[in-house]
């Protein structure tokens, strides 16, 4: 397929895992992808796999001289852009009584006003048909034992597609949220041993791990004009397991 | 490859409005497909249009022998179902003072009853590992005045999907509901029992609710659809796909 011919499009956190898996996709379907990431190793193997329509720009989701400096060199090869996958997030577990000022500064640093100045910087750049996609997750609605700050700021995350659709009204731009549920990234499947990955699976109907490529279709169906009546909503893609 | 190829799809309500639109693309993207509706010559038009490799069946979802016969006709064809579209449904305005039994009764046996027999009797010949789309709209989380029982059904709707997630999963059928906002549909003006001018009044509401500033049209509703009928979203199910141009989310 080929639905996003000739589209520019951001990838947040696109060095490895889902943001990888939707370059990939987005590539195959004809777009020119930009992944932002903050190890230049990861994003250097990344670009060499995924070819001349990939560009990387090294940096940081919470700096916004790093966002800056990611968009002018959009605008300066580009032009303009026409798809942005908020997608860097980080999330590390601290049980109730042990969470430390540092730990939600951290994580809310990075998952939401990381989001909230990716989006932002991104819109001069954006116009008529352009589409927004941030990754949220299951732990938004569920929430998941000693990932307070995690889950709390994917709720948020969500939320930030219902203000924006209204603050985009009348740009033509749409947004909104991709919600994965247990997905076997690289990092997961090493975190979690193949006991582990059995033992999330189980938690769903689906019975098993999403490949990151399932989530990656999501986000192409998102990307692209096929999803054009859709804003501010949510697409989850978690095996059903935020959804009983 | 396109992303239905070879797929055998059943769309009940398939004569107009969003069945019609998703029948087409469904057809486009290379499926089989059965259309059941009420009327012979709806039908007659809607295989005209989609052109191709589209079998009609009249019938009725809240009648249990016409659901039968479809699926009678489906298993001779094609042997089996890839995909079930239970998209048949009916509301009408009916002001919670004013509403009848009648009223209560027709419009809970096709949305509730009617989609409940559709799927039942399409389960032995439906293929493992197969995608299942339940018909539902944005009202069933929102209030709908005057349409109360309508909002109603299309919250049973959505509960089915929940439930059937799990019973389904042993055999790989994943279920969705797909949720619809305001829609360029014939439905509104000739099916609801609104005033021409009623109608006309309703979609200027409409249009000034939703974030998009516009309802949306039946191919995009179609567009949806196909993503959930096609392996594009193998990791999807018991989800709820509001397609409404942000009209319920925000």
């Amino acid at each position: 397929m080929s639905r996003l011919n000739g589209k520019t499009a951001v990838i947040t956190g696109g060095a490895t895992g889902i943001g990888l898996a939707a370059a990939r996709r987005f590539i195959e379907e004809g777009a020119f992808v930009f992944i932002y990431g903050r190890r230049q190793q990861a994003l250097d193997a990344a670009v060499a796999e995924l070819g001349p329509n990939a560009r990387t720009v090294k940096g940081s989701v919470s700096d916004e001289a790093d966002l800056d400096r990611l968009y002018a060199a959009v605008k300066a090869e580009r032009g303009s852009l026409d798809i942005v996958f908020a997608n860097a997030g980080a999330g590390s577990p601290l049980p109730l009584g042990q969470i430390t000022a540092k730990h939600i500064d951290d994580t809310f640093d990075t998952n939401v006003k990381g989001t909230i100045f990716t989006v932002q910087k991104a819109l001069p750049l954006m116009g008529p048909g352009g589409s927004i996609i941030l990754t949220g997750s299951s732990a938004g609605t569920t929430g998941a034992p000693a990932f307070t700050a995690y889950s709390a700021s994917k709720a948020a995350v969500r939320n930030l597609a219902r203000t924006w659709a209204e603050d985009l009204k009348g740009t033509g731009i749409r947004v909104n949220v991709l919600s994965p549920g247990a997905t076997a990234t690289e990092l997961a499947k090493e975190a979690l041993g193949e006991e582990g990955q059995k033992a999330y699976g189980a938690m769903t109907p689906l019975e098993r791990m999403a490949d990151p490529a399932e989530i990656a279709a999501a986000a192409a169906f998102l990307a692209s004009d096929d999803s054009s009546f859709m804003t501010a909503s949510e697409v989850a893609v978690d095996g059903g397991l935020a959804q009983l | 490859m396109k992303a239905l190829e070879g797929k055998i799809a059943v769309i009940t309500g398939g004569s107009s409005g969003i069945g019609l639109a998703t029948a087409k693309r469904f057809v486009e993207e290379g499926a089989q497909v059965v259309i059941i509706g009420r009327r012979e010559k709806a039908l007659q038009e809607a295989a005209a249009l989609i052109g191709k490799n589209v079998t009609t069946v009249v019938g009725d979802v809240s009648r249990l022998e016409d659901l039968d016969r479809l699926y009678a006709t489906v298993n001779e064809k094609h042997g089996h179902i890839d995909i079930l579209f239970a998209n048949a449904g009916a509301g009408t305005v009916a002001p919670l003072a004013a509403a009848t039994e009648a009223h209560f009764d027709q419009t809970f046996d096709v949305n509730v009853k009617g989609l409940f027999f559709t799927v039942q009797k399409a389960l032995p010949i439906f293929k493992d590992g197969g995608s299942i789309i339940l018909n539902s709209s944005v009202s069933n989380v929102m209030g709908l005045p005057a349409f109360s029982a309508y909002a109603a059904s299309k919250a049973a709707v959505r509960s089915f999907s929940r439930s059937w997630t799990q019973e389904l999963k042993d055999r790989n059928i994943r279920v969705n509901t797909m949720s619809p906002g305001a829609i360029e549909t014939p439905a509104l003006a000739t099916t609801t029992g609104l005033t021409a001018e009623q109608a006309e009044e309703a979609v200027a509401q409409f249009a000034s609710q939703i974030p998009m500033g516009r309802r949306g049209r039946p191919a995009e509703i179609a567009s949806a659809l196909t993503f959930l009928a096609s392996d594009e979203s193998s990791y999807i199910t018991g989800i709820d796909l509001a397609v409404d141009g942000g009209w319920a989310q925000v």
